[in-house]
């Protein structure tokens, strides 16, 4: 029988994915300059269907490539080199909520702002909260130890993810961690979580809840120019306070949100401060007076404060869809990630501004500042071959000069396929030999992922010009 | 002494004494590098001979983990002891193996920071023991553990190779996150030489609130009032006798509260507010740090063993009574003291003859809600399993053992299951 067939024997019918129209959508995720079509897609409803699919696999010795909502922004679901993709997104159960001891148990395919959502009415929240949160699934966070503005002050997915099932490619099924937070033996959620889909496929995960704030203060800080704002981020910072969230936009951005959204924001500003302070409404007037101090100190032209939690929606609508609202400014972009230590966050800046120059590109950054997260946006338009390869020099360019600083080629993205060629710059061969020794604990035989995150996987994919993106 | 002092000089290795021990393995010798290099080389020398290799520090917490089953060489690293690079602006700070914590968190405390991780004996605790042994204390309520503040390690590898995981930075997701694999192991994958944390502003004031209770339970129950009425930095539940000179004998609920001088009165009437609320009483205590490290120090005050049983938050109170009724069963004494915000009920057990029964009866219930009962410390003479029943991911953590010491050097025998 052919394999689509064996498979629609596990998940019924409609949970394969064969004919090659449909297959087009699964060709890439939110990166989209490389492109690779899946021979087949599976999409299970259990996480059983999920182990008897990886055994099948296991049994023909068939590599595959996991994949969530396919928002990952470093190409972690591009299938090279792996015929099927094995999609949780349809694994949508949100099995138990525990309001006393803040957990919740949810499936892989869960979106991460149902989760929220769920448990909000307790006075609860799921703290990481990247900008594609209508849409990521828990799967995917995990798999890539999302992040997300909130993270400066509550950290990212491995903070919060006490224990998670994973099948592993033989198709087994093992717990690690769960709902008691000290275990016992090797902490493998800590390998699990950020490991890309390259250890196997997590199906179910404990996730820790965090109270509600009783207050929250977000203000919005306008600057003539961009190192002035990013200087008032250091002043913050070593003014002793962790802001819940501390994010940069520079003028583009902000020309192209306000276009977009039309919510007040000065145009003429070379960059704003989105600054939200949020703990015991005692302390919050007081730290908001300090953030303010501080940021006449750089030379704020004007401070606002969100007067109500509609003026503070706006502001975060503003953060949050900015990606998309960069379609207005060229018909395609790249977003970048890279870190650098906090206080060189105004030479990346410089740097990105040089680079963007010397190759002829627009580069915008909206990015999470308070943790020296950088993310430049590069424009451009597909069908000028010889700019995309600028784009793609720039980027590489920008992410030497983070490592050079001190920083890492990705604060949350992953390294996918994308980064692949960077991961030399942080890790020697000694490092990588390590990571590779524990994956072969894990996939002996390389299935899960292949080709991913590590520089001796890569194979050659052909570059192909990028789709148009649509905003969000 | 060959070739140990050869690469270490003759004053930095010596013969192991019974002082020198971990439980009853005591090292042939003793080795004291002065580098990163030495590190490297001695692992070399003692992967071509076949020797045994366990990491240590100041030896304060050598207790926890079983003993190693050989033990040829005790890598003493306390004399890789600095603070190698503090950004008080990028709050992050990279420190050798061997520096005291205590001495970390003055070089910190100039800065108005603090590394928030407050477990008993910080000055003759080591950063690597630290993450070895994944030692916290009562501020891992609001503060989490090593794993969620350690950004990076340097170690050596069973081969001699030094091995860089995570990096410098705050966020950083490149390739596995095998720092928090080295967390806890115990030395049994790597030699920790070095490692990079965030870390956070001191709260500008901390104070405490004692509430006493009428149970173990009661105390467990209204710990979590406390936490689901402020978001409190600490917060521990004491049993019967718990809190050694607490209010009255009995059992409390203790909830830290720090920040500026606003939040920490909010904080004091909103908690007050429940404990009457509760038809409770409760004393305020202006110094919270200081009753805090006396908390702290409950792991290593004199008992015959200190037990740990890792349960859900809401089963702190309840842990507690069944322990204390255990104990009363079997005859012996016992305190408990719960980081209660994250389910760790630590119990010291006064008599030695009763800590093997006292084990056996407490450990199956523990483990069959999804937590474990491990032994931390026991005195010489107490013949115990320390870790209990391996769980569903033995096989791959001998798997991970496996694939990063394949020859067993580095002190085999102390982890989970004869890792």
């Amino acid at each position: 029988m052919p394999l689509a067939d064996r498979l629609r024997a596990l998940v019924g019918p409609d949970g394969v994915v064969d004919r090659p129209e449909a297959l087009g959508v699964y060709d890439c995720d939110g990166y989209t300059l490389e492109r690779a079509s899946p021979e087949l897609v599976v999409l299970p409803r259990t996480p059983d269907q999920v182990s008897q699919v990886l055994r099948l696999l296991a049994a023909e010795r068939i590599p595959f490539v996991p994949r969530g909502a396919g928002t990952g922004l470093s190409g972690g679901t591009l299938p090279v080199g792996a015929p099927v993709m094995v999609c949780t997104s349809r694994l949508q159960q949100i099995e138990s909520i525990d309001v006393a001891n803040r957990r919740i148990v949810v499936q892989a395919g869960v979106v991460n702002a149902w989760v929220t959502r769920a448990v909000s009415k307790h006075g609860l929240l799921y703290a990481p909260d990247p900008s594609s949160q209508p849409a990521c699934t828990i799967g995917g966070n995990v798999a890539e130890n999302s992040g997300g503005p909130h993270t400066l002050k509550y950290g990212v997915t491995t903070n919060h993810a006490l224990g998670v099932e994973l099948v592993l490619p033989s198709g087994d099924v093992v717990q690690l961690g769960g709902a008691v937070e000290e275990q016992t033996g090797y902490d493998l959620v800590g390998v699990a979580v950020g490991s890309e889909g390259t250890l196997g496929i997590v199906t179910r995960a404990t996730l820790r809840l965090v109270a509600a704030p009783e207050g929250v203060r977000t203000l919005l800080a306008v600057f003539e120019s961009v190192e002035a704002a990013s200087e008032a981020v250091s002043g913050i910072i070593g003014a002793g306070m962790v802001p819940a969230a501390l994010e940069l936009m520079d003028r583009p951005i902000i020309a192209a949100v306000e276009a977009a959204f039309h919510a007040g924001l000065p145009t003429d500003a070379g960059a704003v401060l989105l600054v939200e302070l949020d703990g015991p409404a005692a302390g919050l007037d007081p730290q908001a007076a300090e953030v303010a101090r501080v940021c006449r100190e750089h030379g704020v032209r004007e401070v606002r404060v969100a007067r109500d939690e509609a003026e503070r929606q706006a502001l975060w609508k503003c953060r949050k869809r900015a990606f998309g609202a960069v379609g207005r400014l060229a018909p395609n972009y790249c977003t970048q990630d890279g870190v650098v230590p906090r206080t060189r966050v105004p030479e990346i800046l410089r740097t990105i501004a040089a680079t963007a120059a010397r190759h002829d590109l627009t580069i915008a950054n909206v990015f999470h500042a308070g943790d020296g997260n950088i993310h430049p946006i590069i424009l451009f338009d597909e069908r000028d071959a010889d700019q995309v390869r600028r784009v793609l020099a720039a980027g590489r360019e920008i992410l030497e000069a983070c490592v050079a600083l001190g920083g890492s080629v990705t604060g949350e993205h992953g390294i996918g396929v994308e980064k692949i060629a960077q991961m030399p710059l942080l890790f020697g061969p000694d490092d990588l030999l390590a990571m590779t020794r524990i994956r072969a604990v894990f996939d002996p035989e390389q299935r899960a992922n292949p080709h991913k995150v590590f520089p001796d996987a890569k194979v050659c994919v052909e570059a192909r010009a990028p789709r148009r993106q649509v905003p969000l | 002494m060959t070739p140990w002092k050869e690469i270490v000089g003759l004053p930095f290795a010596c013969r192991g004494e019974d002082a020198d021990a971990i439980g009853g393995a005591r090292p042939g010798v003793v080795v004291r590098p002065g580098s990163v290099d030495e590190v490297q080389a001695v692992v070399r020398a003692a992967a071509a001979r076949g020797a045994v290799i366990a990491p240590s520090g100041l030896g304060a917490h050598l207790g926890i983990g079983a003993p190693p089953r050989r033990l040829d060489v005790l890598l003493r690293l306390d004399r890789l002891d600095r603070v190698v690079d503090h950004q008080p602006a990028d709050m992050t700070v990279t420190v050798q193996a061997g520096c005291p914590l205590a001495r970390l968190q003055e070089t910190l405390a100039a800065a108005s920071q603090w590394l928030p991780l407050d477990p008993p004996l910080p000055e003759r605790t080591t950063v690597g023991g630290l993450v070895a042994a994944n030692l916290s204390g009562p501020l891992r309520a609001s503060q989490g553990t090593v794993r969620d503040l350690l950004l990076g390690l340097r170690l050596v590898g069973a081969d001699g190779a030094l091995v860089s995981t995570g990096g410098r930075v705050v966020k950083n997701v490149a390739g596995y996150d095998l720092s928090k694999l080295h967390t806890g192991a115990l030395g049994t994958l790597g030699v920790l030489v070095e490692a990079t944390f965030k870390v956070r502003p001191c709260p500008a004031r901390e104070a405490a609130l004692v509430v006493a209770c009428r149970t173990p339970a009661d105390a467990g129950d209204t710990a979590l009032a406390l936490r689901d009425a402020w978001p409190v930095l600490w917060l521990e539940a004491a049993g019967a006798g718990g809190l050694a000179d607490g209010p009255g004998d009995g059992a409390a609920a203790i909830a830290g509260v720090g920040g500026i001088a606003a939040e920490v009165d909010a904080g004091r009437a909103r908690l007050e507010a429940i404990v009457a609320a509760r038809g409770l009483r409760a004393a305020f205590v202006d110094d919270g740090a200081a009753l805090r490290a006396r908390l702290a120090r409950f792991d290593v005050e004199p008992a015959a063993a200190v037990l740990r049983a890792a349960v859900l938050p809401a089963d702190v109170g309840t842990t507690m009574a069944t322990i204390e009724s255990a104990a009363r069963a079997a005859g012996a004494a016992v305190r408990c003291l719960a980081h209660a915000a994250s389910g760790v009920v630590r119990v010291a057990v006064a008599d030695a003859a009763a800590v093997a029964a006292l084990v056996d009866v407490l450990r199956p219930g523990v483990e069959r809600r999804g937590g474990a009962l491990v032994v931390t410390r026991m005195q010489p003479g107490v013949d115990v399993e320390p870790w209990g029943t391996t769980g569903p991911a033995h096989a791959l953590m001998r798997g991970v053992k496996t694939a990063l010491d394949p020859a067993g050097i580095l002190a085999p025998g102390r982890h989970v299951g004869g890792i």
